[in-house]
């Protein structure tokens, strides 16, 4: 990935990160905000459940007692003191007294409990009633279950007393605690009351009843009211109505007990999560949005981060790849002077050292070049000029001989001033090719062509009868793509590679020749198994005028490398001692270097 | 002193007895304020709710034949009639001189017109000024049958009815008010009542409004109010036990087993303590169908709770049922009654909860009498209750207890009370009399100018 793409991530993610973060506490504090609120409405509301049933208590208490002094009592209460009374009398007493003061439940009873008369169950006189408190009913308001015909219900309930002999009436009066009563409580918006009576063994979904009537759907709120049946005490839970989340209500439990501390129903008030999905779903929305904004921010400020930024390090690394490639004159601008100005101009300042240095090196490598010629001049030259003088000095001598002994020391000594006046021709003649070594003319060539008629030029001298047999083995990729190259100058630099080799190998052994194709380019490894080249001597062995052997000039491997060099490839050399050595050629299609059609006709048959 | 003083005397004591005698001599005019539960929508005794109904179709229609008190048949429109042996033919020869309210005169050919119309399984048949009666089987009573409210002689033309009875219709709106008009030319004399006035629909309460407010002056009184409404200083009136509160099941017992809960349910009920404390001695414990003044055996059916017993005989099933009890829920005595029932089912070990509809196995009914006539009123119960019909081979009383005991052997069905039926009468209102089976018999009551 480029800078500028770095860039751009690490923009983008930091604003998404930045942004998630401040989404994620802003719902945090939101969530945790709404569910202080949250506990705070419903202690609210149970406080006020608390502050309605105590007044709904003490409303009944209120009725109860103008029912328990009220002229039906103070009958009711002479006849029960005189005997047992008619129940037929007031069988209906009961029912209209409730009805007169909005009771849903009125029971007459005396001492025993027995009812006199009921209104919520007319038919029940002369029972007993099982739930009677007795004389220790509480003065306050209570709850208690109360059977009825058709069922059971529950109600809150107050005493009053009539005692006009030794045989007191009891006036039990109380209302239903059903939807009426949750209907009655003053909910704040979102919020709403549920009573589950606990009138069954089991938990029983019809049992379950919000202001409304029936709660139909139980099943999530069941572990709830479970839960307090088996331990009674206020709880709290988070309940799924359905898979939308608007839907959940945090629903606080709390159990309602009679005298006897028996649980006997649950209040669960409902607070709606919907305005706190709602809140979320805003948080969620506006940190989407600005998420949005500011990834497209910082694909803008990357876009200008980059003009500022990225652009001196992309100028830098152009200028690195220029320097790279050979060219050490790459400069870069500094436009700035932070700390990528100060890389630019140390970059620059590189480069200007490097060509410095370069020059020095070339200089020195000049000087030491001419040195190494004069010294190869010198030694070449002095190998025949002592011939020279020494035949020179035996002519002078010689004439002071007899004319046919000067004669015949004439004739040798002249062959030999020829002879050795010809090796110093051939001499410079050398030198002077070297100096000459002309610039390549490209033609296609089949490169496993060319290295076969090397070897077979080289055959007879392999095999020669004054020297060490040397085997040659070819390996020739089978395709080889042709390269453009010249095929004169290849074939001379090859032969001097082959030459080499046989010189490496005075005891006979394997010279291999091998080609291979490699991205594009053409592969040719020549290799001996000679007694190898040191690390030295592999460092220098391309350097004009060096030869590790005995004889030549030191030119034959030099003039290899510009020839390779000229094609545009590269020449290296890899050694191990008493293993033998090996030249590796890699050499470039070169497609664009040949003459477009028509413009080399005069080439053909030129790969001989 | 003495001149003077001797004809004011007189002239005090004729006032005296002036005003005496008009509170005891019948008088003539007034119109009679009456309100009922009923709401008919036609003026046509053959309709399906004819019992609430019957009091005023009784003032419009007459039948052939009238019962008395003892559920003897006596004359109306047929002044005589006989039956041939085999009580299979019957002949009735029509009174003379009987006519329609709107004038055409009663012919044999109208009341065969008139009874075909109503049971058309009969043949009957037109011949001078009797009219011939045949049926497919014997048939003992069928004069009293003939004296049931439906088998009122009805002139029907173009969808109006007009009958031969002592009142003719003034002002009609379907099931909310009827105005009678007393006919002059009625048969049996002119009635002394000028009008009644009859307000339809109406709740109890609302009745015992309008009779405290002296709106009304004939209202229906529950039987189990009707202590109360007399304690309060009300006039109340009331006939002979003449309706059946009863717990019907809805199939015969599956098994022996079930039998016996059914008995123990039976002996489980203090009918005593249900009429009064419940109906206020507004009845009476019924053990059988019929009530005993109709019957005299009546007796024979054992009332008195038995707690003892119905325990054992529970016990001496594995498991119990569970019963649903059904009953009227627009009926409060119906409700405490169910209530009741089931309180004592389940101090006998019994299973009874209160249903509705399809889902109860037992329902309280509460079926009028419909005759004066015993077997008649049977016959009546039973296809009220859907009882198979009971069968008789002669008029013997001794047959109906079979027929009786018989349905009650069924265990189909458990009578509870005999209820009477009550009314609120003004004071204003003389001469008042009511049949046994609580029909109203306003022919010879008046109306006094004293208010109530």
């Amino acid at each position: 990935m480029r800078f500028r793409g770095k860039l751009l991530a690490v923009f983008a993610l930091t604003v998404f990160v930045s942004v998630a973060a401040v989404a994620w506490i802003i719902s945090s504090l939101a969530r945790r905000s709404f569910e202080k609120i949250n506990a705070e409405r419903t202690a609210a509301l149970v406080a006020q459940f608390r502050r309605d049933f105590a007044r709904q208590g003490e409303e009944i208490e209120r009725r109860v007692d103008a029912i328990s002094s009220g002229d039906t009592a103070l009958r009711m209460g002479l006849t029960l003191s005189h005997g047992a009374p008619d129940y037929g009398t007031y069988l209906n007493e009961a029912k209209t007294l409730a009805d007169n003061q909005q009771l849903d439940f009125l029971e007459f009873v005396d001492s025993q409990g027995t009812i006199i008369s009921s209104a919520q169950w007319p038919a029940k006189f002369g029972y007993k009633d099982a739930s009677f408190p007795g004389e220790s009913a509480p003065k306050k308001a209570f709850l208690k279950r109360e059977e009825l015909p058709d069922g059971a219900a529950l109600g809150v309930f107050a005493t009053g007393e009539v005692r006009l002999g030794d045989k007191p009436l009891f006036v039990i009066g109380g209302r239903r605690l059903d939807k009426n009563f949750l209907a009655s409580l003053e909910l704040p918006a979102g919020m709403r009351a549920m009573f589950y009576q606990n009138l069954e063994g089991g938990f029983s979904p019809r049992l379950l009843i919000d202001s409304s009537g029936r709660t139909q759907a139980a099943d999530p709120i069941t572990p709830l009211i479970e839960e307090i049946r088996r331990q009674p005490r206020e709880t709290t839970r988070l309940v799924h109505w359905s898979s939308n989340a608007a839907d959940d209500e945090t629903i606080d439990g709390i159990p309602l007990t009679g005298l006897d501390q028996q649980l006997l129903g649950i209040l669960l008030v409902a607070d709606s999560r919907q305005p706190y999905v709602e809140l979320r779903q805003h948080i969620r929305s506006a940190a989407l949005l600005s998420g949005s904004a500011g990834v497209l921010l910082a694909i803008l400020l990357s876009g200008w981060a980059a003009s500022r930024v990225t652009r001196p390090v992309e100028q830098l690394a152009q200028a690195a790849r220029q320097v790279a490639a050979g060219d050490w004159s790459a400069q870069v601008a500094v436009t700035s002077s932070d700390e990528l100005g100060e890389l630019a101009e140390s970059f620059n300042r590189m480069t200007r050292e490097l060509i410095e240095q370069r020059e020095r090196l070339v200089q020195a490598e000049r000087v030491a070049a001419w040195r190494e010629l004069a010294r190869r001049l010198a030694h070449e030259l002095k190998n025949p000029l002592f011939p020279l003088q020494l035949t020179v000095e035996n002519l002078l001598r010689a004439r002071q001989q007899s004319p046919e002994q000067f004669e015949e020391i004439f004739q040798e000594s002249s062959a030999t001033l020829l002879a050795e006046i010809a090796n110093l021709k051939t001499i410079i003649s050398r030198f002077s090719e070297f100096s000459r070594m002309p610039q390549p003319h490209f033609q296609p060539v089949q490169v496993n062509e060319l290295v076969q008629n090397v070897a077979r030029l080289f055959q007879a001298q392999l095999h020669a009868g004054d020297r060490a047999r040397i085997e040659c083995k070819l390996e020739l990729a089978e395709a080889m793509e042709p390269v453009a190259a010249d095929t004169e100058l290849l074939h001379r630099a090859l032969s001097n590679l082959v030459l080499n080799a046989m010189d490496a190998m005075p005891q006979g052994g394997v010279l291999s020749l091998r080609t291979r194709q490699e991205e594009g380019r053409a592969c040719i490894e020549v290799s001996d198994t000679g007694v190898g080249l040191t690390p030295e001597e592999c460092e220098r062995v391309f350097t004009p005028y060096y030869t590790s052997k005995t004889h030549g000039t030191g030119l034959g491997l030099a003039i290899v490398q510009s020839v390779i060099s000229d094609h545009g490839g590269r020449i290296s050399v890899r050694s191990e001692a008493g293993r033998g050595t090996t030249f590796m050629v890699e050499l470039p299609c070169n497609a664009d270097k040949l003459p477009a059609a028509g413009e080399g006709g005069s080439s053909s048959g030129s790969t001989t | 002193m003495k001149r003077t003083g001797f004809p004011l005397l007189v002239a005090s004591s004729l006032l005296l007895a002036t005003l005496a005698s008009s509170a005891t001599r019948p008088h003539y005019g007034g119109t009679l304020h009456a309100a009922v539960q009923a709401a008919p929508s036609s003026l046509d005794p053959n309709q399906p709710d004819h019992f609430g109904s019957r009091n005023i179709f009784g003032l419009i229609f007459d039948t052939l034949v009238v019962l008395d008190d003892q559920g003897r048949p006596e004359p109306a429109l047929a002044a005589s009639w006989q039956a041939e042996p085999g009580d299979q033919r019957w002949q009735f020869s029509l009174r003379h001189g009987v006519s329609f309210q709107d004038g055409t005169p009663l012919t044999a050919d109208s009341v065969a017109t008139s009874l075909r119309a109503v049971n058309p399984s009969w043949k009957v048949l037109a011949a001078g000024d009797t009219v011939v009666i045949e049926r497919d089987a014997p048939a003992p009573d069928l004069p009293a049958e003939l004296a049931l409210p439906r088998n009122g002689i009805v002139k029907r033309e173009s969808g109006k009815t007009a009958g031969t009875g002592p009142f003719v219709m003034s002002q009609w709106e379907p099931a909310k008010r009827l105005t009678l008009v007393a006919r002059d030319d009625y048969w049996g004399g002119r009635p002394f009542l000028g009008s009644i006035d009859i307000v339809m629909g109406q709740s109890l309460r609302d009745q015992m409004i309008a009779f405290d407010l002296g709106r009304a002056q004939l209202i229906e009184v529950a039987p189990e109010q009707a202590r109360r409404a007399a304690t309060e200083g009300r006039r109340i009136e009331g006939s002979a036990p003449a309706e059946l509160i009863a717990l019907v099941f809805a199939r015969p017992p599956q098994s022996a087993e079930e039998a016996k809960l059914r008995e123990a349910l039976s002996l489980s009920i203090d009918r005593g303590l249900l009429n009064t404390v419940v109906l206020q001695n507004g009845g009476e414990p019924a053990g059988g169908l019929l009530p005993n003044w109709m019957t005299g055996y009546g007796f024979l059916f054992p009332v008195e709770v038995n707690m003892t017993r119905a325990q054992q005989e529970r016990a001496e099933v594995p498991k119990a049922v569970l019963w649903g009890l059904d009953y009227d829920r627009n009926d409060a005595l119906e409700r405490v009654l169910a209530e009741r029932i089931m309180l004592s089912a389940r101090d006998a070990g019994l299973r009874v909860q209160l249903a509705s509809g399809a889902s109860a196995d037992a329902k309280l009914v509460r079926v009028p009498l419909a005759a004066s006539d015993a077997h008649i009123a049977l016959g009546e119960i039973a296809k009220s209750l859907g009882l198979p019909q009971p069968v008789f081979h002669s008029s013997a009383v001794d047959d109906l207890y079979v027929a009786e005991s018989t349905l009650l052997h069924s265990q189909r069905v458990i009578p509870l009370l005999h209820l009477r039926t009550a009314w609120a009468v003004s004071n204003t209102v003389k001469n008042w009399s009511e049949g046994h089976d609580g029909s109203w018999r306003l022919v010879n009551t008046w109306l006094t100018t004293e208010r109530p």
